[in-house]
């Protein structure tokens, strides 16, 4: 039921840059998210690029800096259970043990969470809307009860992945390979917002992979966290999610990073709010002020304008818990 | 054969219960020794290592795969069908559509209107068009991708509370009301005048699908004129009777097999168009087609809970005397007649004492999926409003909501003519034994000031119900063979559809027999070799067949002894049955073993038939309910976790303390989808198709939505006068009150009032916002 295709298993990463480099070859990892793509028609491939028996990808790695490497091909699942991001990245195994269900956190790896396309029931259905190259968005007049209050511009999806934010709380980057060699790219760089190109999600190139995230040492002190709401409770993308990081010095905030999920195409970073809680005390007062801050440019939709006071809800929760725990 | 093998199959020393003489009714049951006890279903093996088969897994030889080509838009004409390059595909054996010339054959929602199997006026989204048979499944679905349509794309209508206005499109000529029903007694008028509180609410309960795990389908294979049919359905005889009709055959050419089926709730007592298209793919290739949905047609065009807007006004005395009720629905059955309102008023017109009552029902026409009867059809709808109604009453004249259910316990049927009596009510000790088994009063009062929780607050919540139905009616016919090694052969045509049929007939031929549950075999579900028998629905298979197989395993016995006492020369009605003997109940020394009996062994066999006899007159035989749940709600953020839930129910007899609280907690968990998780979203603003049709945006609850405690309190107590048995039915109660007392605990908790399904933060978050309890937020 799925069109026509090859297939191949790439033996190295050179091999499978080359594999996905001729037409339009794409990357399989575990194939939750590109399977579903291709059985919904949502876009079509001529090569199908296995990497999954490529062993280097396989595996974290704690860095000579103290920080980690995370291989592409590492599963939600080893996320959510790592000792060591258990440990130094909480956030991070936070939010791998709120995706989805336990099958697909054990078939879906980290490469694939962070590459995975929109979930807008319009781009995953029978309808050819602009992010697919057609001529208009469905959900601007249409059912966009889970679209974004943020950031939308011609498309209003929200980004899908529990993991991004995390990982853009501790400044994680992606390592990328392809014809031109490696490069490095900050995780917060990594996501393309419709403003720039509606029909793109990553930065990644034609011939492009992720091999690696690699997140630095954490900062002493951190604290951290990443909290999910949905409206069922598993197998269930974020209504609305934050990923925060708080570190205190004398009882005022020093740093702070707030990215959330399920409200823009990207995973979104509340700068404003950030610098608002620094000198701050944590307390109920400034997590009030923070929250109402956090959702002050918010640009709702028909039927999502429930994330506001959800958003709001959520983060003022979220601060008092973090600078409680 | 040597003593010990015998006892294999026989229970030994188990006394069974007295022999009616011919022709008479059995007394009623006093203590069992089979039934109401919990045995493990007799079919579980089967089931768990997956050597049952359904009929998805049927696999004939030479067998083709049949996909069908579904309508894209929710209301469009067919111009053109164009199939030529479909047919020249590898593997394609068969294309049918509209203007292919067999299959000119009538379709049918419910009678009033009939259109064609491939209608050229497509009415919803799904509506089928064309179909393939081929060699594979993929080969199928890639030549109905081949297939090209020229539709005219008409306007449509997505939402009920559109379809009367004068701008939308016209569905059938006949405009966009299907049926109106109006009901009245007394003078709602006068009724409202007497009151001291008089509330007025608009409630409203979403579309719900049934997703059963096996989807809908069959396989359809001929043997020159007879029609072999292997379906995943709720009832076989039903499916035999409809496809006969529209094929024009004999009832007796077309055999229809059921036996496992992997659930229905109602979307499975009918057969669906796939079933023709099946029967029509099969005739015209010569061989087996096998047409199995895929899920996501299955959220298109295999019914559905309607959608329904309900208006609720109600009056009340101080001291919780009910005056007034008057109700008015709005609902719709889709595109075609298909009883969107059906029962929808039944709970405001029976459930509680009140003089002054009427009720009006719209139902309306829109472009979707036609409804299809769902577990306990209008009445989880009708318990949204009601349920919530009383709650809110009692808060306003400062009474506990489960006292002022209490004041207000009908013992006859008010909504039906000459208010005939119930033949058996539970439903006061369904709340006041489950309020003690709940720890009501303290959780109530618990719930109210927990305070030191935070933004996090409790509630707790009841709901209550009864069912229509539930008290089975003829006909049934069984029959119990008896062999002559004394094990036993059962016969009838019910369809177990996961209730635990098969376990509960077992346990009642082995209560009469006496001979071990596993010495019963029973053949069942097939038109050919079982006997007639009503579909599985409605909560009417254990008192409709129960009462038939007891008959028939009495009739067993009568020969039996009659056989024994020809051959002890004694008077057969000095005689019972015990264990692997029968013996004289004067002389313990006159006895003949089951095996010795000359009749017996003369015959070979001994054939019991059983009829199901009629219900008493003038009573009504209905269960009750009464749910309780706890609630925790996040203020800040609207999340809703149930806590605990407990079902009381009275069903009569427990025939099967496991079976029974299967159903309690299904019932549970699929009333906590209808409140908390599940809608059906059409895109009623541009296109009007549907656009969560796959089990990930449709939501169904999951292991972690339901509560970790589920508890079932039965309230037993067998009801002599309804049948034999003194079962009533179960399966459908144990749903009707569940989202109206999630709701109610939502309420309890933070003083918002859920007017709509789903509970989510969707609406929740926004509710609080706008004022919940004091200091929430
Ligand atoms: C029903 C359902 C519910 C879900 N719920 C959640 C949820 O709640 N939260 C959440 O975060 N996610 C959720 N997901 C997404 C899930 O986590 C992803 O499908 C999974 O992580 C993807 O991993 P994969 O290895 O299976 O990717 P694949 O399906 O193999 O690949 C996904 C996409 O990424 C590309 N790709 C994969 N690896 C690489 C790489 N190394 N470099 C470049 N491109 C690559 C593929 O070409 C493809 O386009 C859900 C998915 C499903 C199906
Ligand atoms: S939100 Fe984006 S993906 Fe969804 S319909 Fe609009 S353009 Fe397409």
């Amino acid at each position: 039921m799925t069109p026509g295709f090859s297939y191949r298993r790439a033996a190295s990463i050179k091999d499978a840059v080359t594999g996905i480099s001729e037409g339009n070859g794409r990357i399989l990892a575990g194939g939750t998210d590109l399977l579903g793509c291709l059985r919904d028609s949502v876009f079509t491939t001529n090569m199908v690029v296995s990497i999954t028996g490529i062993k280097e990808l396989k595996r974290i790695d704690e860095t000579p800096g103290g920080g980690l490497s995370i291989g592409a091909l590492a599963t939600i699942t080893e996320i959510s259970e790592s000792p060591v991001i258990r440990e130094r990245y909480p956030a991070l195994a936070q939010a791998a043990a709120e995706v989805a269900s336990p099958q697909l956190r054990n078939q879906g790896t980290i490469g694939g969470n962070l590459c995975q396309k929109p979930r807008c029931w319009y781009y995953r259905g029978e309808f050819h809307c602009l992010r697919k190259g057609g001529d208009r968005c469905y959900a601007v007049a249409g059912e966009n009860h889970y679209h974004c209050i943020f950031g939308g511009n011609g498309c209003y999806i929200v980004h899908p992945s529990d993991t991004a934010p995390a990982l853009i709380v501790y400044g994680a980057e992606a390592t990328i390979a392809g014809p031109a060699g490696m490069r490095k790219v900050s995780l917060e760089n990594f996501f393309v917002p419709p403003a720039k190109e509606v029909t793109k999600e990553t930065v990644l190139e034609a011939g492009e992979i992720v091999t690696a995230i690699v997140l630095p040492p954490p900062l002493a002190g951190l604290k951290s966290s990443y909290r999910k709401i949905r409206s069922r409770q598993s197998w269930d993308f974020a209504l609305a999610g934050v990923a925060l990081a708080l570190r205190t010095s004398n009882g005022r905030v020093t740093d702070a990073r707030i990215v959330l999920s399920g409200a823009a195409p990207v995973p979104w970073r509340l700068v404003d709010a950030e610098n608002a809680l620094i000198g701050k005390v944590p307390d109920p007062d400034s997590a009030k002020y923070t929250a109402a801050l956090s959702v002050k440019d918010a640009q709702p939709l028909k039927h999502n304008a429930y994330k506001i006071p959800l958003f709001k809800g959520l983060i003022e929760e979220e601060v008092v818990n973090i600078s409680q725990a | 054969m040597n003593e010990s093998e015998r006892n294999i199959y026989y229970l030994r020393g188990i006394p069974v219960p007295e022999t009616p003489p011919p022709g008479k009714d059995p007394a009623p049951w006093k203590k069992t020794d089979i039934v109401g006890t919990s045995i493990p279903r007799v079919d579980a093996y089967e089931r768990v290592s997956g050597t049952a088969r359904y009929p998805s897994d049927i696999h004939l030889p030479r067998m083709l795969y049949a996909a069908v080509l579904r309508c894209p838009h929710p209301h469009a004409e067919v111009m053109n069908v164009d199939t030529s390059a479909a047919e020249g595909m590898p593997g394609v054996r068969a294309v049918i559509s509209g203007i292919t010339s067999d299959t000119d054959f009538a379709w049918w929602y419910s009678k009033e209107i009939k259109t064609k199997i491939f209608d050229p006026l497509c009415r919803f989204e799904g509506e089928e068009v064309a179909a393939v048979a081929a060699e594979t499944a993929y080969q199928a679905w890639d030549a109905v991708r081949a297939i090209t349509v020229e539709y005219k794309v008409l306007p449509f209508i997505a939402e009920e509370s559109k379809s009367l206005d004068s701008s939308s499109p016209l569905l059938h000529p006949n405009g966009n009301t299907a049926k109106t029903d109006k009901y009245s007694r007394g003078d709602v008028g006068a009724g409202f005048s007497e009151a001291d509180i008089v509330l007025d609410e608009t409630y409203r309960t979403e579309c719900e699908l049934h997703m059963p795990m096996e989807l809908h389908g069959c396989v359809a294979s001929w043997d020159n004129d007879r029609l072999t049919i292997w379906e995943s359905a709720q009832g076989v005889y039903s499916i035999q009777s409809r496809i006969a009709e529209i094929l024009g055959l004999p009832l007796s050419k077309v055999r229809v097999i059921g036996h496992y089926m992997g659930g229905g709730f109602g979307s499975k007592l009918q057969p669906g168009k796939y079933t023709v298209i099946a029967a029509l793919l099969a005739k015209k290739t010569g061989r087996p087609v096998r047409l199995f949905l895929t899920r996501e047609e299955t959220f298109l065009a295999v019914g559905n809970r309607p959608p329904a807007t309900m208006q609720l006004k109600a009056g009340v005395k101080k001291d919780g005397t009910l005056t007034a009720l008057e109700f008015s629905c709005i609902a719709t059955g889709g595109a075609y007649p298909a009883n969107g309102t059906g029962l929808v008023d039944w709970l405001v017109r029976d459930l509680y004492l009140c003089p002054n009552v009427k009720t009006e029902t719209k139902d309306v026409y829109i472009n979707a999926g036609p409804s299809r009867p769902f577990r306990a059809p209008g009445h989880p709808q009708a318990a949204w409003a009601l349920e919530q109604m009383m709650d809110a009453l009692a808060e306003q004249i400062g009474m506990d909501p489960i006292e002022l259910r209490l004041k207000n316990i009908p013992s006859f049927s008010q909504g039906r003519e000459g208010n005939p009596p119930y033949t058996t009510t539970g439903l006061r000790e369904c709340l006041s034994e489950g309020a003690k088994a709940f720890g009501w009063e303290q959780a109530r009062k618990y719930s109210s000031g927990s305070k030191e929780n935070g933004h996090v607050k409790r509630g707790v919540g009841v709901a209550s119900a009864l069912w229509f139905a539930g008290g089975g009616n003829p006909p049934s016919t069984a029959v119990v063979k008896l062999f002559s090694d004394g094990s036993v052969n059962l016969n009838m045509g019910a369809s177990d559809i996961g209730t635990g049929t098969k376990t509960v007939m077992t346990m009642i031929v082995s209560e009469e027999l006496g001979v071990k549950p596993e010495m019963v075999q029973i053949e069942y579900a097939d038109t050919a070799t079982t006997q007639y028998a009503t579909p599985s629905g409605g909560s009417k298979t254990v008192p409709t067949e129960g009462p038939a197989v007891r008959a028939a395993a009495l009739s067993v016995k009568q020969q039996l002894l009659s056989f024994a006492a020809a051959d002890l020369k004694t008077d057969e009605s000095s005689l019972t049955l015990r264990g692997d003997e029968v013996i004289s109940m004067k002389d313990p020394l006159v006895k003949v073993k089951i095996h010795d009996v000359t009749g017996l062994k003369k015959r070979g066999v001994i054939v019991g038939v059983g009829y199901r006899g009629p219900n008493p007159e003038r009573k009504v035989v209905n269960p009750f309910a009464a749910q309780f749940c706890e609630v925790e709600v996040n203020t800040m953020t609207g999340e809703v976790r149930i806590i605990r839930f407990l079902g009381c129910h009275d069903s009569g007899r427990v025939m099967n303390r496991l079976t029974y609280d299967n159903q309690v907690f299904g019932g549970i968990t699929m009333g906590i989808g209808l409140a908390m998780t599940e809608a059906r979203i059409l895109d009623r603003d541009q296109t009007g198709k549907m656009v969560n049709r796959n089990l990930h945006d449709y939501k169904l609850p999951t292991s972690l939505d339901v509560p970790k405690e589920m508890k079932s309190l039965p309230i037993e107590k067998p009801d002599d006068t309804a049948n034999t048995i003194g079962a009533k039915g179960l399966g459908e109660p144990v749903t009707i009150p569940t989202a109206a007392a999630v709701a109610n605990a939502v309420y309890h908790a933070v003083d918002v009032r859920m007017m709509k399904t789903p509970i989510t933060p969707l609406q929740l978050c926004q509710a609080l916002e706008k004022g919940g309890k004091e200091g929430s937020k």
